[in-house]
C-alpha cells in the first residue's frame, strides 16, 4: 500500500459519486456546472462577452438545458486565434490575471497561427485529474511508475497525463531528450509498469526494438496508454500494440486547447467523457444534437479552462455517443470506438460515409502490411475517391506488393462496398511521427467538407 | 463518511484553512494554505458542490 487505505485502493472509481450518478442527476448538475461558466466567461472574458452580446444571451437567461442547447452559440478556433490576434498572444481570449498562470502551452500552427493555451495551477491540477480516471479504472495505482518517451516542449501533448501521474501519487520516468534506442535501455533500467505515447510511436519503438534485439514483450510495461490519435479504441491497432507489448493497451482522448476530455473505457472497446469536468453534445450539420447512438460532431464545454474558456467548443472531431449503461459500470457518456474521423476528414464515397477510422481498422486485416499508411482524398466532378499508400511489412518480398495491394482493395469493397486503390510501398517509405502523426491528406476543395450551419453558430 | 457529511466538513476546513492564509505572514504556509484552499475546492466540485469556477480569480 501506498498513499491509499486498502480499502480505497480496491474502489472501483476515483470519483464513485458522480461515475454512478444517474443520467437526470447528472444532466442537473450539468445545468449548474455550464450556468456557471457561462457567468464566468461572460465576466471575465472580452471575447465571450462579445459572442454573447453578439448572439443576444445574457447569462441569467440560460435557466435550462434546452436554453443551453438552443441560445449559446458555438465556438470555433478561429474565432480564439482571432481573439488571441487582438493583442498576442491571448489578447481577449484571457479571462484572468496572469499572476494566476502556472503553465503556457501552444499547438504546432500547422493550419495556420498557433494557438496559444494558458493554464492556471486549478486547471492544471485537473487536467492531471481528467487522466487518472483512467488510470484508476484500469487499476493502475500509486505504486505504479510511468514511462514518457517524449520529449517536453511547448504542445500539451503528454503534459497533462504527467500531471495526472503526480495527482495520482504514483512515479514519473522520464524519456525527454533521448533517442528511441536510449529509451528502449531506459525502460530495461528502470522497469517502469506504464508507458504513454501516440499509437504509432507505440508501434514504431518495436521496429527500433527489433534493430536493437528487444523482445517488449518481455520488458517491465504491463499497461501502454495510448492518446494523441485514434487507435487505441480501434481493435486491430489495439492488439497489435498489445501483442507487440505483451501489455494491456487503452487510450485517452483529449484536444490540446481544451484538455484531456474522455478517459478510455477499461473494457477499451470506447471511451467515456469525463463528466465532473466536462460537458458535451453530439451534433449533426445543422447544430442540433442527435439522437444517442448516432454519429455527430462533438461538441464540448470546459469547466476547467478559467484562463481561456471554452464553451460549446467545435472540435470537428466525429464520434458516435450513447447514454447506454456500459458494462464498465460507469454512467457517464459512452463513445464507441473512440474518435471516428474528423468533420473535415469526412469522406463519401458514392453516398457511402467513409471514416478515416474504418481504413485503420481494415488495412489491419490485410496479411503483409504493417502499421504505417497515408489516406488521400479528392475529388472529380461527382464524387469524393480515396487512394491509399500502405508500407509492406519488413519480411514481405517486393515482388508481393501489388497483389497485396489488390487484397487490400477487395477488402475495403467487400466491408464499406466502395472502391479504394492501395498502393503497397516498402518498410520505411513513409515519415515517422514521435506526436501526431499525419495519415489523412485532404486534395478536395475547401467546399466539400463538412460545414456546420444553422442555429447558434456564430 | 456520507456525501453530506463530507461537505459540511470541507467548508469548515476551507474556512479555517482561509482564515490562516489570512493570519499568516510566512511565505511558505501562505503558499500552503492557498493551494489547500483550491484542493477543498476540488473536492467539493467533485461532490457536486458547484461555485465559482476558480473563487479566488474571481474575487479579484
Amino acid at each position: 500500500m501506498k498513499l491509499y487505505k486498502p480499502a480505497v485502493e480496491a474502489q472501483k472509481f476515483w470519483n464513485p459519486y458522480t461515475q454512478t450518478m444517474a443520467r437526470a442527476d447528472l444532466d442537473r448538475l450539468h445545468l449548474r456546472k455550464l450556468q456557471t461558466a457561462i457567468e464566468y466567461a461572460y465576466a471575465k472574458s472580452p471575447m465571450y462577452r462579445k459572442l454573447l452580446d453578439r448572439h443576444k444571451v445574457k447569462p441569467a437567461q440560460v435557466r435550462t438545458m434546452d436554453d443551453f442547447i438552443k441560445r449559446v452559440p458555438f465556438i470555433d478556433k478561429k474565432e480564439i486565434l482571432d481573439a488571441q490576434a487582438v493583442s498576442p498572444p491571448f489578447g481577449d481570449a484571457l479571462a484572468i490575471s496572469e499572476d494566476f498562470f502556472h503553465q503556457r502551452f501552444a499547438t504546432s500552427g500547422s493550419t495556420g497561427a498557433p494557438l496559444h493555451i494558458p493554464l492556471t495551477y486549478h486547471s492544471a491540477e485537473l487536467w492531471g485529474e481528467s487522466w487518472v480516471y483512467l488510470y484508476w479504472a484500469t487499476g493502475i495505482r500509486a505504486r505504479h511508475s510511468f514511462y514518457f518517451p517524449f520529449n517536453w516542449g511547448i504542445f500539451a501533448a503528454f503534459w497533462s497525463a504527467y500531471m495526472g501521474v503526480r495527482r495520482l501519487g504514483a512515479t514519473v520516468v522520464s524519456g525527454g531528450g533521448l533517442d528511441s534506442k536510449a529509451r528502449l535501455r531506459q525502460i530495461e533500467q528502470y522497469r517502469p509498469d506504464v508507458m504513454l505515447a501516440t499509437p504509432t510511436y507505440a508501434l514504431y519503438l518495436g521496429e527500433t526494438a527489433r534493430e536493437m534485439g528487444v523482445d517488449l514483450a518481455k520488458t517491465s510495461i504491463s499497461t501502454v496508454i495510448v492518446s494523441g490519435e485514434p487507435g487505441g479504441s480501434i481493435p486491430a491497432t489495439r492488439h497489435a500494440i498489445e501483442a507487440l507489448w505483451g501489455a494491456r493497451c487503452y487510450e485517452l482522448y483529449g484536444i490540446a486547447e481544451i484538455g484531456p476530455t474522455n478517459p478510455g473505457c477499461p473494457l477499451q472497446e470506447g471511451n467515456h467523457l469525463c463528466e465532473d469536468w466536462y460537458h458535451a453534445l453530439v451534433v449533426d450539420e445543422s447544430g442540433n444534437p442527435v439522437p444517442y447512438g448516432e454519429v455527430g460532431e462533438h461538441i464540448v464545454t470546459s469547466y476547467i479552462q478559467d484562463g481561456q474558456p471554452l464553451i460549446k467548443y467545435r472540435t470537428h472531431d466525429l464520434v458516435r455517443w450513447t447514454d447506454q449503461p456500459c458494462g464498465c459500470g460507469s454512467t457517464w457518456l459512452y463513445y464507441p470506438g473512440g474518435v471516428l474521423g474528423r468533420t473535415d476528414h469526412m469522406i463519401i464515397v458514392k453516398g457511402v460515409n467513409v471514416y478515416p477510422a474504418a481504413v485503420e481498422a481494415l488495412l489491419h486485416r490485410v496479411s503483409g502490411l504493417s502499421e504505417h499508411y497515408e489516406v488521400h482524398v479528392d475529388r472529380d466532378a461527382a464524387n469524393d475517391f480515396v487512394t491509399v499508400k500502405a508500407e509492406a511489412r519488413s519480411d514481405v518480398d517486393g515482388t508481393r506488393y501489388a497483389d497485396i495491394g489488390r487484397d487490400a482493395a477487395g477488402v475495403f469493397k467487400s466491408v464499406i462496398g466502395v472502391s479504394i486503390d492501395v498502393t503497397v510501398q516498402a518498410p520505411g517509405s513513409l515519415p515517422r511521427y514521435e506526436l501526431k502523426a499525419k495519415r489523412f491528406f485532404d486534395h478536395r476543395p475547401a467546399g466539400h467538407r463538412w460545414q456546420l450551419a444553422g442555429r447558434g453558430q456564430a | 463518511m456520507t456525501r453530506e457529511e463530507t461537505l459540511e466538513r470541507l467548508r469548515e476546513l476551507q474556512t479555517r484553512v482561509q482564515e490562516l492564509r489570512q493570519a499568516s505572514d510566512n511565505p511558505a504556509i501562505e503558499r500552503t494554505m492557498q493551494l489547500l484552499d483550491l484542493y477543498c475546492h476540488m473536492a467539493r466540485w467533485e461532490l457536486g458542490d458547484v461555485r465559482a469556477m476558480n473563487p479566488e480569480a474571481e474575487s479579484q
